[in-house]
């Protein structure tokens, strides 16, 4: 998008912006919410996902959607019925050959826009496109946005650098206080060291509390210690991804694997959950069992259909079955 | 007097004397190439590289330019991948993670048949999506079933998408002898005919499903298809494509005025393969109705145009929605835009870019009355559903025609 300041500022109308909380929101969710704030936008979340929030998406989507996408329908259908002016629905494609989204991600605007026209509703959608390969970097893309919105170019530049350092602040300190926890932990002497298990899936899984919250939860009240691999020093891991393999093209997948291979001395186990079909994780998850060896794996693929259900007593055996391995076999517990 | 020129089984420099009568003339001639009088220690390269045996994936009616890229441009041998069969499939199937996309399975099938018919080599392309990743994860699957003698020609290591880098891989791999010059005359040739084989598809797929006499078009078809085959030079490319073309031209046929139209959209592979969208071109060309296949080689990769294609559909999306959307929605308006009576679209089994290309065409259909049929594929070998849901279609839109 071209940089038009002054020129060309038809979304000068909005007040209320509403970011729907899925996908990639876990990801660059601060960004995004400082961006808009800077802006002079009231920011407009709503609630975390439940049953509803599926079941509502689940009506806007086709059926072969996957469950993170129908969850994210059903947040822009929430945002809508709170009134919001617009939502925020970027277009990711990636920021090199091998630092690629999910094409999900690149088509959610105009899918969540035919979604709601299709379903006999309207939205109106606030986006933006980052494809570093084809030129539109991301600089360009916050600050021609920006543009639309009636700002000077000085007041778009703070907003950006605002919002890009409160991210990175806030990932940053994400990696600082798990790289403590994994220090403590490998203080402590041997026999009182609480079983280390390390959650990787896509940060969406992971810390949406209707999808991961159940598994992080199930872990936690076993005794573990849960660590996320999206949660590690992102540049460190996407560096170690490429020991792993060439070609992957999903940055969100390298850095689970580089995270994975980063951690892999400190962790007793690893779970990998993906939610059901998700296109990314059918390979990587693959290449992951067959590579990733001397851990045991335990996958989860969580559905619109059965949703967590049944995950609590897997994550059960699971653990049961790491310890009795830490105390030497079922021969010795 | 003494010849002092040595030969092959005598030392050099020992005097070889002759048969007196000799002396006065005699003519020789052996057969083979001029070589050096003496071993230089030195040997050409392509005498200090074993020729590689090829072999690609199956997909849809390429293989002779497949077959034609590897003899005349890469200089190897080309080993046939076999028709993939049920056990294939089943193959294919077991060794792919359960929700991995069904080209995948089909592709990793096709490369175990080749493996076992003797290929050294297999290649795969890069692309969007989730392809980039399937050449690196393949390998690693096939080598942990215990093929071993065995390398990949995969492009999605060549980061840099340049020319250059792509042939200085070739060599690498394949061919270090590969000559450039020669590469790049015959690479046009493999071009050609990739244009041609889509070209003779686009016309089979207008009129077979009104032949007369059956089975005429899928003869000249086979003719066609084992010129192509037995193609050495650019020459002989053009020459089989003309005459299959007269042949197919002079097929009587007794094709309506106003026959009923459908149009095919979809994910690249599954909507040209006939393997994996279980011939459905042929089911519906058997019900007399003249079928326009959007995607091929040539139309996506060739001559695609993605900028106007963007522009023709800028009130159904407004940014690329996935490697072959843009395309697949342009397509499709293109089709109701010319009246046709359906769309079929069609993908495999747990393709992110074309489900999110549904609700774009549900609008379509909405927007220009046109009905379409959306299939997904997975490794399923039976048709029967799949019959009765294409007869129920072709009642639907034939009854519509009538009435309208």
């Amino acid at each position: 998008m071209k940089l038009e300041f002054g020129q060309r500022a038809d979304l000068a109308d909005i007040r209320r912006i509403g970011i729907p909380r899925a996908l990639l929101y876990y990801r660059y969710g601060i960004a995004w919410r400082t961006f808009f704030t800077e802006l002079g936008l009231e920011v407009v979340l709503d609630a975390p996902s439940d049953r509803g929030t599926l079941e509502v998406g689940d009506r806007l989507s086709v059926d072969e959607c996957c469950l993170a996408s129908k969850l994210f329908l059903g947040h822009v259908a929430a945002l809508v019925d709170q009134g919001v002016d617009a939502v925020f629905v970027p277009s990711l494609m990636g920021y090199g050959r091998f630092d690629t989204f999910c094409t999900k991600f690149q088509a959610l605007p105009d899918l969540a826009e035919n979604a709601f026209i299709v379903a006999g509703r309207r939205v109106r959608v606030v986006s933006f496109r980052i494809d570093e390969l084809a030129g539109e970097t991301e600089e360009a893309a916050y600050l021609g946005l920006a543009a639309r919105f009636g700002v000077t170019r000085k007041e778009a530049r703070r907003a950006y650098k605002a919002a890009i350092a409160a991210q990175r602040d806030y990932d940053d300190a994400m990696a600082r206080e798990q790289e403590k926890l994994v220090r403590s932990i490998s203080k402590l002497p041997a026999a009182e060291r609480p079983l280390t298990i390390l959650l990787a899936a896509h940060p969406y899984v992971s810390h949406d509390p209707f999808v991961g919250g159940v598994v992080e939860d199930a872990l936690r009240e076993q005794g573990a210690c849960v660590l996320f691999a999206d949660e590690a020093d992102k540049a460190r891991s996407l560096k170690k991804s490429y020991e792993f393999s060439h070609s992957i093209p999903w940055i969100v997948n390298r850095e689970l694997i580089g995270a994975t291979l980063l951690l892999h001395e400190h962790i007793d186990g690893i779970v990998l959950m993906s939610a059901y079909p998700c296109g990314p994780d059918s390979m990587c998850d693959d290449a992951i069992e067959r590579c990733i060896k001397g851990k045991p794996i335990l996958t989860l693929t969580v559905d619109a259909q059965a949703g967590t259900a049944g995950v609590e007593t897997r994550v059960e055996s699971f653990i049961d079955i790491l310890a009795y391995q830490k105390k030497g076999g079922y021969l010795h517990a | 007097m003494r010849s002092f020129q040595s030969q092959p089984e005598q030392s050099a420099g020992e005097p070889k004397v002759k048969n007196p009568a000799e002396e006065h003339g005699r003519i020789v001639m052996r057969d083979g190439a001029p070589r050096p009088l003496f071993f230089t220690g030195k040997r050409p390269k392509r005498r200090r590289h074993s020729r590689h045996k090829v072999a690609f994936f199956h997909f849809r009616y390429y293989e002779p330019a497949f077959k034609y890229f590897t003899e005349q441009v890469l200089d190897a041998d080309f080993v046939p991948t076999p028709t993939p069969t049920r056990a294939t499939i089943k193959r294919g199937e077991e060794m792919s993670a359960d929700y991995v996309c069904t080209p995948f399975k089909h592709i990793i099938g096709d490369y175990a048949a080749a493996l076992e018919q003797g290929a050294d080599t297999l290649v795969q392309v890069t692309g969007f999506c989730r392809l980039n990743y399937y050449g690196e994860l393949q390998e690693m699957i096939l080598r942990d079933a215990g093929y071993e003698h065995f390398q990949m020609l995969n492009f999605s290591y060549v980061a840099t998408g340049k020319i250059r880098d792509y042939v200085a891989y070739c060599k690498k791999v394949v061919n270090p002898n590969l000559s450039i010059p020669h590469g790049v005359k015959n690479l046009l040739g493999a071009y050609r005919m990739v244009e041609h084989i889509d070209t003779f598809r686009d016309r089979y797929l207008a009129n077979a499903g009104f032949e007369t006499e059956p089975g005429s078009f899928a003869r000249v078809r086979k003719e066609f298809l084992s010129a192509m085959n037995a193609a050495k030079s650019n020459g002989d490319i053009e020459d089989g494509f003309r005459r299959a073309m007269d042949a197919l031209d002079a097929l009587p046929t007794n094709k309506p005025e106003d026959p009923v139209r459908v149009g095919i959209v979809g994910e690249y592979y599954t909507a040209q393969d006939p393997t994996s969208c279980l011939n459905l071109e042929q089911k519906l060309l058997d019900m007399g109705v003249e079928l326009s296949n959007a995607m091929s080689i040539s139309a996506f990769n060739l001559h695609y145009n993605a900028q106007a294609a963007r522009e023709s559909i800028a009130e159904y999306s407004v940014h690329d929605m996935g490697p072959t959307s843009t395309f697949n929605i342009a397509a499709a308006k293109r089709f109701a835009k010319a009246g046709y009576d359906g769309l079929v679209h069609i993908k495999s089994a747990g393709c992110t870019p074309e489900i999110d290309v549904m609700p774009v065409l549900q609008r379509l259909s909405r927007d220009y009355h046109i009905p379409v049929l959306f299939l997904t594929f997975d490794t399923q070998t039976s048709d029967a559903g799949l019959d009765t849901r294409l007869e129920a279609f072709y009642d639907m839109i034939a009854m519509r025609k009538v009435r309208s």
